[in-house]
């Protein structure tokens, strides 16, 4: 790869000061990757900027110099998404990590994009409100890696994915100019630029502030796990609780596989090994009636055939039932040198028929899966572990997913419910879009970023000649 | 020229899709002689709408896209030689209830929708401003949320999916229909409250949601607006998951009023109310508890207000700023009994959680000379908004108004980035002009 001229360098080192400049190949490689470690190559340059100025005059520089920008936040993502592919110049926003303001008059807060997701609600959690959205990662992803993909959590079935919490947005597009976008509420008359930003995967531009919308904290949280024999009896106990009308903040499976492996871990969470699958049920608001669907909801596990039925006293005992959950990904590293972490969504009253399809496809290509998934939005989270250094293995492995995501597809699902396309899935594009539609995705980008030097080679698959697109 | 224009549609589409020539009044596009389209079509399939802004396209006729017709005017008038109704495009095309989701055609009332989602005890609580006789891809392509949205959110937050025909009739397919959808950029979000100037939206899929099992309505009245609005600021703001937080003035006898609505399981709701009672026994006013019934038929109505209305503005403010209404709404009542005809009133009602508020007079005068201090005063409340960081539209309105205030104001940043989207879409620039004040 071509090392950048020096006259950049220079110019980035004038922008953010020398010490946040990192050029040295050592020190890169800390950028070469994301959470997904099958993509790895590190880029030519990393920025740290503090603060918007910075970062259009960052961006102005690459722009001048003809050098892509590459949008970097905590680098917990699982598709890619933040990694230099086609060369450029990593922009990081660990050093913007400052609340400006928090409004709990108006229930908004104003944070660099630095900010770390769980830090915003504890600073919010005084005035009694938090963000509401908490992907698995919460205490290192940032907000706006957040917004880049759209995240989603666990509590996301009840409150909804990032995109409903963002109300604004300062962005320095890939020319080195500032907008912002929405504010105040989202019914002034424009198109929803905030909307279109938020999973942009840092193709736009980079957001350098975000304005987010708090919720109150509620006032009572009612948690049960239930123990099965079956994947398939879980997944009916969810279809008969979404069906009984109940809402719960979460409804989050572990299955088998996992639970071994959460169970030897040093994460052990007291979930039997013998088990089929674990369901967690979570309801929260005020208190009065929670009881009362809590008990509906148990009724409902017994009835699919649930062995057990616990539920939570304390918050010790919350956190205890959540642990084997919110722990999974770490221990499956126990189970192998390499995990692929899946995430496709499918209509939630098909989940039991997908899950017996995805066990039949890791059978047949003798792999082994490990699903943890937010069941009650038919988000799935099929994992596969493996071993990279072993070619044949990798290769049964890609061929697996590829048959899962079609799978996943072809029962009106889609092929990433929350960690978005990046550099891993813009093959499993043309299963879900057309032609016309890519082609269209396309010059949507080119609208924020004609020149294609923002985060370039993700999301969307390059055009090739007309009539060739189709999965390879 | 409507006679020839006439004779090419005959060659483009079914003789059905072609609206007789004597509903064309029905289907005003303004008020005066630009304001009537040559033609209204109300095509059957998405490809023949497809194939129809294809040769628009070709032929420079400018489309305003519409569902039953209920909007035409919103947003000023709309110079156009073709309105495209989804009317016909009504079926539900997927509802599997287990899935709380269903797929339908823009053209289904919300009205219809309930009616097929409410047996099996389910709903799309979406309330928009006139109510439920509006079609479902109008609520879309408006974006507009009621006094629902304080719980649920608005198209935005409920909307899974769409097909959008492109101005230059591409037939485009964005999301799904799972609850989590991250595949491609957003353009299901670009394309909900686009106002028709991207494409027409043809079908939609959304979440539906359990119906509660109580339904309870406090109508708080008997003091002064500034007490009930710090009464429901108050309540906007405390973390009970309050269904709806509305403050009206003049919509009814009886003096302003704040409407509170309770959803939820039967102890979740006499939590709710026991604590709302409570927090209001220390004011002066009159409470009164509305059941289902009665609590369902205030809403349908609530609603419908601003149809007839002269003129209606909406503003968007942060909460915190919707005091500013309270000294506004003051110089328009005097505007309104000075100026207009005897019993003309102001009447507003105001989402006040999410700092949203319509604006409604009941009769204008009709001579321009006598709607110069509406302009004035209509100019310095947007001035005033917009120095707040709001924003003022006024949906509708005499022509004289509508042309001298102007539907949009100023808009925030991102005008360039609108014009090249919509260039995108919409290359020939043929579809709903003037709308969101792009050309």
């Amino acid at each position: 790869m071509n090392t950048l001229s020096s006259g950049l360098l220079a110019e980035l080192a004038a922008a953010v000061g020398p010490e946040w400049v990192i050029s040295e190949a050592d020190r890169l490689l800390v950028y070469e990757s994301d959470a997904q470690t099958a993509h790895n190559l590190a880029p030519q340059a990393v920025v740290l900027p503090s603060n918007t100025d910075e970062v259009a005059q960052v961006a102005r520089a690459l722009h001048r110099h003809g050098v892509s920008m590459v949008p970097r936040g905590a680098g917990t993502g699982l598709s890619g998404g933040a990694l230099a592919t086609r060369g450029g110049v990593v922009v990081g926003t660990s050093r913007m990590n400052k609340i400006l303001e928090v409004d709990p008059e108006n229930r908004r807060a104003l944070v660099q994009s630095g900010v770390v997701n769980k830090d915003l609600s504890a600073e919010t959690a005084p005035f009694g409100l938090h963000y509401a959205p908490d992907p698995s990662s919460q205490t290192a992803c940032t907000i706006g890696g957040n917004v880049a993909e759209n995240s989603g959590g666990p509590h996301c079935l009840k409150y909804g994915v990032t995109s409903r919490y963002i109300t604004g947005l300062r962005v320095v597009l890939p020319d080195g100019e500032t907008v912002w976008l929405g504010g105040q509420g989202r019914e002034a008359p424009s198109f929803d630029l905030v909307g279109l930003f938020v999973g942009s995967e840092g193709c736009f531009g980079l957001a350098t502030e975000v304005e987010v919308a708090l919720v109150p904290l509620p006032e009572a949280t009612c948690t049960l796990l239930a123990i099965f024999e079956t994947l398939g009896d879980a997944g009916r106990a969810v279809t008969s609780i979404i069906s009984a009308g109940l809402l719960p903040a979460a409804l989050e499976i572990v299955d088998r596989n996992t639970i071994k492996a959460v169970e030897a871990s040093i994460f052990a969470a007291g979930y039997p090994t013998d088990a089929g699958a674990a369901l967690v049920v979570e309801f929260d608001g005020v208190d009065a009636g929670l009881e009362l669907e809590a008990e509906e909801a148990e009724r409902c596990c017994e009835a699919a055939g649930a062995r057990e039925v616990r539920r939570a006293e304390s918050a010790e005992e919350r956190l205890a039932l959540w642990k084997g959950r919110k722990k999974a990904f770490g221990a499956m590293g126990r189970l192998a040198p390499d995990l692929l972490v899946q995430d496709a969504t499918v209509p939630r009253t098909r989940l039991p028929e997908v899950l017996s399809r995805i066990a039949e496809i890791a059978d047949r290509y003798q792999l082994q899966v490990a699903n943890v998934f937010h069941a009650g939005d038919g988000n799935l989270h099929p994992n596969i572990v493996f071993d990279r250094r072993d070619p044949e293995e990798t290769q049964r492995v890609e061929a697996a997913s590829k048959e899962i995501m079609g799978v996943c597809v072809e029962v009106g699902g889609t092929i990433t419910g929350e960690h978005g396309v990046g550099a891993d899935k813009q093959k499993y594009m043309p299963l879900v879009f057309s032609p016309q539609e890519l082609e269209l995705l396309r010059k949507v980008k080119g609208v924020f970023d004609p020149e294609g030097r923002c985060n370039p080679g993700k999301v969307v698959p390059e055009a090739r000649s007309p009539g060739s697109e189709a999965v390879s | 020229m409507s006679d020839s224009v006439r004779r090419v549609l005959e060659t483009w589409v079914a003789p059905e899709t072609l609206l007789p020539e004597g509903e064309m009044e029905r289907w005003r596009t303004g008020p005066e002689r630009e304001g009537c389209p040559a033609a209204v079509l109300a095509p059957s399939s998405e490809e023949e709408l497809a194939g129809v802004l294809a040769k628009a396209s070709e032929e420079g006729w400018r489309v305003l896209p519409a569902g039953f017709g209920n909007w035409l005017q919103g947003g000023g008038p709309a110079d156009v030689r073709l309105v495209v109704s989804t009317g016909k495009l009504n079926k539900i095309q997927e509802y599997e209830p287990a899935d709380l989701t269903f797929t339908a055609g823009a053209g289904l009332s919300l009205e219809a929708l309930s009616g097929a989602t409410g047996p099996h005890g389910q709903w799309l609580p979406l309330d928009p401003p006139g109510g439920r006789v509006g079609s479902l891809g109008a609520v879309v392509a408006l974006g507009t949320g009621g006094p629902l949205r304080h719980l649920y959110g608005t198209p935005r937050d409920h909307v899974l999916g769409l097909t959008l025909v492109s101005g230059d009739g591409q037939i485009l397919r964005w999301g799904g229909r799972v609850v989590k959808n991250v595949a491609g950029f957003d353009l299901t979000r670009l394309s909900i409250g686009s106002w028709g100037s991207l494409g027409v939206v043809t079908s939609v899929s959304a979440r539906l949601f359990p119906i509660p099992d109580m339904d309870v309505t406090l109508v708080v009245r008997g003091l002064e607006m500034s007490g009930l609005l710090s009464a429901a600021r108050a309540m906007a703001r405390s973390s009970l998951p309050l269904a709806a937080v509305e403050l009206f003035d003049s919509l009814a006898p009886g003096g302003p009023a704040l409407v509170v609505r309770l959803l939820g399981s039967r102890a979740q709701v006499a939590e709710m109310e026991a604590r709302i009672n409570a927090d209001l026994s220390g004011h002066a006013g009159n409470t009164d508890r509305l059941g289902r019934e009665e609590s369902r038929a205030l809403h349908r109505t609530l609603g419908d207000w601003e149809k007839g209305a002269a003129m209606v503005a909406r503003l968007c403010l942060l909460p915190s700023e919707l005091g500013i209404l309270l000294d506004e709404a003051e110089g328009l009542r005097a505007l309104a009994t000075g100026w207009s005809t005897p019993g003309a009133r102001v009447a507003l009602s105001a989402h006040v959680g999410a700092g949203v508020v319509r604006l409604g007079v009941s009769d204008l005068p009709e001579a321009a000379s006598a709607l110069d201090p509406w302009v004035a005063t209509l100019r310095h409340l947007r001035e005033r908004v917009e120095g707040k960081g709001g924003s003022l539209t006024l949906s509708s309105g005499p022509a004289f108004l509508m042309r001298e205030v102007g539907p949009w104001g100023v808009s925030d940043g991102g005008r360039d980035l609108m014009a090249g989207l919509k260039a995108q879409f919409d290359p020939a620039g043929i579809l709903a002009p003037g709308r969101l004040g792009l050309s």
